[in-house]
């Protein structure tokens, strides 16, 4: 069972704990399986000269990372049946995402609507780094029991 | 031999080659480290069946960087602009996992080619797991040169 329940205000606002996106975390994520040859493989989000190759400032953590911490928080509100009916959409990554930054996935209940035996829940999705910068925003529909 | 073609070459209704791939325990629990999250669901067999697959390789191992035939030349990347996501049915540790790609949009914006692509994950009994649009954009310090 999550933290989101039929009775949740409008309004309600939830939040993930802070994940520092350190070298060994984004090593771990984007450099391919521990046991491929030459680990971890070179690209934009685990090697730095890689990165300025292509104009970036420093290596760009894979928003794929951090799609995970908020699938996590989603797990949180809505139990595991999120796998069997969770949509997440209209997410947009709006700022790069370094190495070190701390980021929080957030999110904000804005709707409800019953439907049969179920209320929809329909959630403003963001995830903020240190700074309180939006780095992702997006939307999220979930359901929970009424009974 | 054939030249592999660029990613943002690609157009609409062109598929990148699946992949297949199994998620051991120890494939799992290195995103488990990677994402932070170690919940049991994602370590322990319970009546249900083996351990939950953590969402965060599902989403790793389906961009189209992860395809066989995805290529790019020196000094080019693909950038993770957009998403939509769908989670359709949990994925267990031991199953094949199959990921396809077709491309379904492409367009030009300030310069650069974007593409939209309709992913599918499906494991080895058939069962879907996750449906994906995942918008990209991409990069080279020749794009960024001309955008100057």
């Amino acid at each position: 069972m999550g933290w989101i329940n039929k009775d949740t205000p409008i309004g309600g606002e939830f939040a993930g704990k802070p994940k520092k996106m350190s070298w060994e975390r984004l090593w771990t994520f984007s450099g391919g399986p521990f046991t491929a040859e030459g680990w971890p493989k070179k690209n934009l989000h685990t090697d730095t000269a890689f990165a300025k190759n292509l104009g970036l400032p420093t290596v760009g953590v894979s928003a794929t990372q951090y799609l995970g911490h908020l699938t996590e928080l989603m797990l949180d509100l809505f139990g595991e049946e999120w796998l069997r009916h969770g949509k997440m959409r209209d997410v947009k990554f709006v700022k790069l995402v370094a190495d070190a930054d701390v980021l929080t996935s957030k999110a904000k209940v804005i709707s409800k609507e019953k439907v049969g035996s179920e209320m929809k829940v329909n959630l403003r999705l963001s995830v903020e780094n240190q700074r309180g910068d939006e780095v992702l925003i997006g939307l999220a529909t979930g359901f929970v029991a009424i009974v | 031999m054939t030249e592999k073609k660029s990613a943002h070459l690609f157009k609409v209704g062109e598929e990148f080659e699946p992949l297949e791939f199994v998620v051991t325990p120890e494939l799992n629990q290195q995103y488990l480290y990677a994402e932070e999250d170690f919940h049991p669901r994602y370590i322990e067999t319970t009546r249900e069946g083996p351990p939950l697959v953590h969402p965060g390789i599902l989403y790793n191992m389906s961009n189209n960087t992860r395809s066989p035939s995805f290529f790019m030349p020196s000094g080019w990347g693909e950038i993770h602009a957009g998403e939509e996501t769908e989670f359709l049915n949990p994925a267990r540790v031991g199953k094949k996992i199959r990921v396809t790609w077709k491309v379904l949009k492409t367009f030009e914006k300030k310069g650069r080619p974007w593409h939209v692509l309709d992913i599918l994950i499906v494991d080895e009994d058939g069962i879907q797991i996750m449906k994906r649009k995942m918008t990209n954009t991409f990069a080279s310090l020749t794009i960024r040169k001309q955008g100057e």
